[in-house]
Formats: structure tokens, sequence, C-alpha cells
């Protein structure tokens, strides 16, 4: 009614005023540091990637360092420099000992860090909360039943796994053992042996085994390097038919022994999708957000949540038809 | 000014316009105020109400949304597609379109047949590439096509995107609005990007959603992107452009009036939950106010009512009060001029009626007092004048000294100390006029002495006698009632008659007043000469001829008493006359206690 107002719009009523959402309010990007158990091997390469990918959608800062060696201590330097030199959001480790990790976790907690582990978790006491890439037990007799499938469920196996400290490896190892004692006892295990997830170490192991065990039919390898060193191995030793292998490696190493049926089948998951659900978690925890169950995550899916676990996905296994649809 | 005016005005002006200022003013202030309040109300309850219901469809087309958003999902479940997404190498075109026909026939089961109605179209641009699944069969895009409308790369950022219809360059049968949702394929296992999926949804679902909005009245409806672009509009001409005014629009979620005078519009607005959209309401104001403008009509109606009522009122109340006045002061104005016979009559007991009623009798009490004190006495001073008159008049000297002469020549010596006696008391009757009102033997006495020295004179040829049948010293008279007529009676019947008989009766009738009968055995008279005379009594003229006593005597009594009371004749020529007074019985007493 008031014709003279200079406002062309007189508001009658509001709830509440919409504040404009801008598109990168947060200016002030963060700073997440990932670190792998180690550096340099083809599937800590692809976790680097699909993190590397996540920080250029995602507008954060990833500073993606790890120990040379797959050793806690030389993690727990490298976490210790991180923690001390850049400012840090979020540290998110894959830990090689869950629990001499701890201190420098809780140290890092206390400058205002937040911690979380992926990969290989620590104890809950030392992080936010862990991203398992796949369910432990479901991964363990999976692995168990593939050697199972190749060797006709019966004959010797060894089990070459990383570090012995690794939580998550040996959470699986546990699952291994479980579903060989419960279903194939015409299997025989005869060892179970640890490489630290050097590939140099790993084709050392295997070519003992090898030595050691004549009739060995086959290897599981409960670390990414293994399979790609036994498969190395038995081709060397002119031993391919002879010895099944089978494990977690990513498909890129593993392309031309499966595709020369060296190699059958291997199984994991895709770190590079691993990598870009550590980062976009990362950011989401800095912002102050826990993830939930069945939440929608931009580039990797719905994913589940089991207490203070995410669960990435289901293990995807590699064979000749196709290993080439994947490229890590 | 103003009030100097007004303090000049009449009485029934100023009246009448107080009344219709104290009536029309607190009436039409209230009226006013009413109706403001009224609408306001209304304003806000819809202003209110609105929003809400925005917010509900704002929800159901989020949801709606978000499903859709989840769509391209469902295309991770089929391993081939991936796979053949996957793939950016052909050996020959035979691989190439069973890889086509795998996938379009795939989004085709996934999308088109089973899925929302909605949807009109699917494309999946991957690898140079193009998928397809159509509602319509003539819907064939080119692969060229595409990138043209898209511009050449697409970095959605892992996001989802929305093309309003008119962005695009493609049509489906019917020419229904759509949305175009445009969202990256993305290769979560090795973190490439598959391709790009565009998803036609048709705009129904706005419609759907928007219904409830719509139903009893005809707003417009429109959604905008953050840049004010029209994603849907109730006009579908208008999707696509961009709404000059959105910058100017208050960021609320709430409702908002244009403040033209002209057209005044009611827009309610909400932003949807999860995007830079927001929906608008506008409705007209008067299409909100229909039904208050019949309570409105109304009000100016019972308006105008009140406002005639009053005012006729007001001018019957102003009327009634200074009339009366009017009235009154126009009776003044003659009572001022001596004219004392005036009346106001007024049967009202308010206080006005209070005031005529004053006015009246203090009219009577001056017009009694007037004649009380100053007819009367003039009356009275003319009678005691007239007998003055009569008994020193020079005929009833001359005869009555002349009696007296004979009657010392014969030494009739009692005879003549007795008539010198009876004209001294009298001379000092008629003199002495001090009261009023006599006893009535104070004035028979003088009739008596009157009658008496008459018959000195002519001897046999009168007689008389009276009869006093009252107690003649305790009821009182007006001085000289008897002796006028007396003479009158003598006069007139000597003139024709030898002799005459006069019968004095005075009597208490039945009435308890008192009648004076004065009769006479004279010659009498004609019935015209009566009746002139009886018309002459009714007149009570003040004129002096030969019947003066009588008249003198009537108009005496009938201003002293009243007009009940008075003098009559009865008269037969040859038989006599006979005068009736009548008079109430004073009783000197009561009148002493009282005075």
């Amino acid at each position: 009614m008031k014709g003279t107002s200079k406002e062309p719009y007189h508001v009658v009523y509001s709830s509440e005023i919409i504040t404009e959402q801008t598109e990168n309010q947060n200016s002030n990007t963060y700073k997440i540091a990932i670190v792998p158990k180690v550096m340099n091997i083809p599937y800590f390469n692809a976790v680097e990637q699909g993190a590397m990918e996540a920080a250029n959608d995602l507008q954060v800062e990833v500073i993606y360092q790890g120990p040379n060696i797959a050793n806690s201590k030389q993690q727990i330097e490298v976490v210790d420099q991180l923690v001390r030199n850049e400012n840090l959001d979020v540290l998110a480790i894959s830990a090689n000992d869950p629990e001499a990790l701890l201190p420098s976790l809780k140290k890092a907690e206390k400058m205002g860090v937040k911690v979380i582990t992926w990969d290989a978790d620590t104890l809950p006491e030392g992080r936010s909360f862990f991203i398992n890439m796949v369910q432990d037990e479901t991964l363990g007799r999976h692995l168990m039943d593939t050697l199972a499938w190749n060797i006709d469920e019966k004959g010797k196996f060894a089990i070459m796994t990383g570090a012995d400290t690794a939580a998550n490896l040996n959470e699986w190892l546990y699952w291994i053992k479980q579903q060989h004692q419960e279903f194939y006892p015409d299997m025989q295990l005869v060892e179970t042996v640890a490489a630290n997830d050097d590939p140099q170490q790993a084709y050392i192991v295997a070519k003992e085994l090898l030595a050691k065990y004549p009739d060995l039919d086959g290897i599981i390898g409960n670390s990414s390097v293994a399979p790609p060193a036994a498969a190395q191995a038995i081709k060397e030793e002119g031993k391919v038919g002879e010895v099944a292998i089978v494990g977690l490696s990513s498909p890129n190493p593993m392309n031309e022994y499966l595709k020369k049926d060296i190699v059958h089948v291997v199984t994991l998951w895709s770190p590079k999708k691993l990598g870009y659900l550590t980062v976009a978690l990362s950011k989401q925890l800095a912002e102050g957000d826990f993830p939930y169950n069945n939440q929608e995550i931009g580039g990797v899916g719905k994913i589940r949540v089991d207490n203070d676990t995410v669960i990435m996905g289901e293990p995807i296994d590699f064979t000749k038809e196709n290993v080439d649809q994947y490229d890590f | 000014m103003i009030f100097n005016y007004f303090r000049n005005r009449k009485l029934m002006a100023k009246l009448m316009i107080t009344y219709i200022l104290v009536t029309v003013i607190p009436v039409s202030v209230l009226g006013y105020i009413a109706y403001k309040q009224y609408t306001m109300s209304i304003e806000n309850q819809v202003g209110e109400y609105i929003p809400k219901l925005l917010e509900q469809a704002n929800t159901n087309i989020n949801n709606q949304l978000n499903d859709y958003k989840a769509l391209p999902d469902a295309l991770y479940n089929s391993s081939q597609v991936i796979e053949v997404l996957r793939k950016d190498a052909y050996q020959n075109n035979s691989a190439l379109f069973r890889d086509e026909f795998l996938v379009n026939g795939t989004l085709s089961r996934m999308y088109m047949t089973s899925g929302n109605p909605d949807i009109l179209g699917v494309f999946i641009l991957s690898k140079n590439r193009l998928f397809q699944s159509a509602k319509q069969t003539q819907v064939n895009i080119d692969i060229e096509n595409f990138p043209s409308f898209l511009g050449e790369s697409i970095d959605l950022n892992g996001g989802t995107e929305f093309i309003l219809p008119n962005q695009v360059d493609l049509e489906f049968e019917g020419d229904s609005p759509f949305l175009f949702m445009m969202r990256e394929l993305r290769d979560y296992e090795n973190q490439e990007n598959l391709g790009t999926m565009f998803i036609a949804i048709r705009l129904s679902f706005i419609e759907q959603a928007m219904q409830g909005l719509t139903r009893d009245r005809s707003p417009s409806i429109w959604l905008t992107d953050q840049d004010g672009r029209f994603i849907y509009h109730s006009d579908p001409n208008m999707i696509g452009e961009i709404d000059s005014q959105f910058q100017h629009y208050p960021k609320v979620n709430g409702s908002f009036r244009t403040t033209d005078w002209m057209n005044n519009d009611l827009i309610s607005t909400y932003k949807f939950p999860s995007m830079n959209w927001y929906s608008f309401h506008r409705i007209p104001l008067r299409e909100l106010m229909k039904e208050t403008n019949v309570v409105r009509n109304g009000t100016i109606i019972a308006f105008i009512i009140i406002v005639v009522l009053s005012s006729v009122i007001s001018v019957l109340l102003a009327w009634n009060v200074s009339n009366p006045i009017k009235k009154l002061t126009s009776l003044m104005k003659r009572v001022e001029k001596g004219d004392f016979t005036v009346d106001l009559p007024m049967d009202k007991k308010d206080e006005v009626g209070m005031l005529a009623n004053s006015f009246n009798s203090m009219i009577q009490e001056i017009e009694y007092l007037i004649r009380e004190n100053y007819q009367i006495e003039l009356k009275q001073k003319d009678a005691e004048l007239y007998a003055l008159q009569s008994q020193i008049n020079p005929h009833f000297m001359y005869n009555t000294l002349e009696t007296i002469a004979y009657a010392v020549e014969e030494d009739e010596k009692e005879e003549v100390i007795k008539m010198v006696t009876l004209l001294g008391r009298m001379l000092r009757y008629s003199l002495n006029n001090k009261e009023k009102l006599v006893p009535i033997s104070l004035d028979v006495s003088h009739t008596k002495d009157y009658l008496t020295i008459q018959r000195f004179r002519f001897e046999e040829r009168i007689n008389f006698s009276i009869t006093i049948n009252v107690d003649q010293e305790r009821y009182l008279i007006p001085k000289f009632i008897l002796q006028p007529v007396i003479e009158n009676a003598i006069k007139y019947g000597l003139d024709r008659s030898r002799r005459i008989n006069i019968d004095v009766r005075i009597i208490k009738n039945k009435d308890d007043n008192l009648l004076i009968e004065i009769a006479d055995d004279g010659p009498g008279m004609e019935e015209s000469m009566l009746k002139k005379i009886q018309i002459t009594l009714s007149q009570n003229p003040m004129i002096r001829d030969s019947q003066y006593g009588l008249l003198n005597v009537h108009t005496r009594i009938k201003m002293m008493y009243g007009e009940q009371y008075g003098l009559n004749i009865d008269s037969k020529a040859g038989y006599g006359t006979v005068v009736y007074l009548l008079l109430p019985l004073e009783d000197n007493l009561e009148r002493k206690g009282v005075s």
C-alpha cells in the first residue's frame, strides 16, 4: 500500500533469510596427509593416483608421503615430520603396526590434527574411524576359496604375507586359516612367511618356498607384492601349471601373468577408489562430518559403515578375461 | 477561524454537525482499521501458509530429483555395460555395433520400459560413442551434435548438472518441456571417466508437485535457478527465460508483496533444500481479497446505512431540541410585545418540556399578576368611579336634594335626617376603597341605602325585598355588584312601568356557589334585545354604553373568579327580568387565615 517506499518489495512473512551458497566457500582449503605403509609399490601408487584425483575434484591439498620400507619405525618418523612441519587438518594412515604408531597419532591429535586410518588399522583409540576396503572375513575366506578352486581342494600350500605386524594382513590371515580349517581338510598349509611388502624380498621368499617344498601346490599372496613375486619365481623355476598362485594384487602387475596363464586369478579392490574415498572422507571429517551407512560419496558410490569402520565395497577378482578393464 | 465560524452557527446546525462527526468519524475510522487489519491478517496468513506449501513441494521435487540423480547408479549393476564403456578401441564395426546394441538394450530395459514414465530419453556419451534410448523412435541424434550443444568438453567433477530445455537443441514429440540431467559416469575402480549420461525428464513431476498450490486459485508458479532462469513456469513459454526481477527479490524463505500501486501481488518463495533453486508462487492480492471484498462492501454499505441513519437521527434530534427552543423564542418575542395569550403545548417530560412548562406557568403567572394587580384594579376603580358618579349624578343629587327639600318644607325632620344619613353613608362606602372584597352584608346594606333613598323619591312605585340565605358576614363578594344591577332595573323599569317590585335573593346553590338573583317585574326585554345583551356579555368587550353597569359587574366577576362565574340575564317582554350573579363562596375566615 505504501507507494512511496523505495523498496520494490515488502516482506510479509519470512521464516528465514537465505544465505547464498557460494560454491567455493571453503577458500581455505584443507590440508590432508595420506600416509601409506610404503612408497613405490604399484598398489600404493594406485592409491596415490586416486587420492590426487580426489584432491583435484574436491579442492583440497593432499600430501602423499610414506616410508620407503614397510616398517613402523620409519612410518613413525614420516608421521612425526608431517605433523611437525605441515599444518595438517587430517592425517590418514595405513598403519604398519597397530600399536607402535599410537604415541605419534596421539601427539598429532593433540595438535589438532584429526586422524583416521585406511587400508590397515591401528587400535581404535588411535583414530576416529577406519576405512576398510572390504570386510576382512569376506576377503580372507574368499582368498582361501580362490586357491581351492585352482587346486581342486587338495594339496600343500603356503601363504606369503606382508609385515607380520600389519593388522589387516593378520586379520585376513586369520580368516584364510578359518576357512581352510572349516571346509578344506585335504589341503595342508605348510608355511606362512612375511615379506614386508618389499618386492625384492617377496621374490626371494617365493624362491625359498619353491625350493623348500618341491611338491607345493599353491601360494596365497596375502600382500599385494606377493603374487607378482611368486609368479616371477615359478616362471623362472619352470613350475608354471604346477603351482597355483592366488592372492591380493593389482591387475596391472599381474596382467602379463594372467594373460600367459601363469596365474589364474588375483583378488583386490580398487586402490584408486580407496585413495579417492580416503581423501573424500578426510575432507568430510575436516568439515566435521562423520560417514554414515549407505552414504553416497561422489566418485566412489555408496559405502557401508559398521560402527567406526567404513567398508568401501566388495573384492574384485581379476582374470585374463577382465584384467584389461582395470588400470592400476 | 473555523471554530469561530462554527461557534456562530445555529444550534441546529451545530448539533447536526456534531452528531454526524461523532458518528461518521468513529465508524469510518473503525471500519477502515477493521478492513485493514482483516486484509493484513489474510495477507499474513497466506504469506505464511504458501511458503510452507512451497517447502513441501520443494521437498517433493527435491526428493524426485534425488531419485533421478540416482538413476545412473543402476547402470553400475550391469558389469557388461561398464565393460563396454571402459573400452576405447575397436577392431571392427561389428564389435562396435554389438556393444551399442547391448548398451542401448540395457538402457531401454532399465529406464524406458520399466522406469519412470517421465523419462523421455537416456543418452550416454562415452569415448566418441553415443548410446541412446528414447521414448520416440524419431529422436535420433548425431554424435556430432552432442558436443556442439554441450560445449567441447564436459568435466562435471563427479557431480550432476541440469540443462534447461531451451539450452538444448533437442525436441521430443509433443514438445513437452523437459529437464536435461547430465551426470558424469565414473569408473569407480579405475577412477576414470567412463562418459557422461544424459537423462531427459519431463517437467510434469514439478507440475504434479505444484498442483496443490494451484487448487482453488490461478497463481503463477515458477522455479528458477540461482541466476533467475525459469526452470519451470506455469506459462510454458517462459521456461528458459530469465526473470529480470529475480535479483531484486528479497532473499527470504517466505512471502513479500510488491509495493507498486497498480499491480499488487503477493509473492511467496522457498529455496530448495540442497540446490540453489528457488520456487515462486505469485498471486494478485485482489485474487486473495475476493472474499474480503464482500466483507469490505458489506462494511461500506453498513457504513452508508449508519451514516444515513445517524444523519436522520441527528437531524431529528437536533430539530427536537432546537425546534421547541425556536418556538419558545418566537413566543417570547410575542410576550415581549404584550401578548400574554401565548401557550406552548408540550407533553414532553424532558428538560425542554420542563422549560416549556415553566414558560407556560410563568406567562400564566405574569398574565394573572397583570390581571390581578392591574386590570382588576382598573375595573374596580371604574366601578367605584361609576358608583360615585351615579351617586353624585346631578339628576340623582337633584332629585334626592329636592326630596330632602320637600321634607324640610313639610317639617319632616326625621325623614330628612335619615335621607342625609343614608346619602352620607353611601358616599362614604363609595369613597372607601381600601378593599376590593367586602362581606355580603356591607354591599347589601349599601344597596338597601340606595333603594331606601329611591323609595323616598318614587314612594309607592318601588317595592323591594332582600332575602339572604347565607352567612352574610362570613362570605365575601366584590364591592358594588348589587347596586349597578338594581340601578339598571329601576332605570328601565320605571321608564315604562308605573310600579316595580324588586326581589333580591342571595343563596348557596347546589354546586356550593353563591348565587344572587335580582328579579324585577318591569317591562322585560324583547328576545332580540336579550340576545344582543347576552352576546355582549359573552364577548366581554370593554365598551361603555347603556349596559355599562351590568357589563362592569360581569367583567369584574369573571376577572376575579374565572370564566365559569359571571352575570346572566333572563327576560321576557311584559313579564320582567331576572339577573343572575354567580360567584364562588369566598370565605372571609379562610381568606384571612390564608393571607
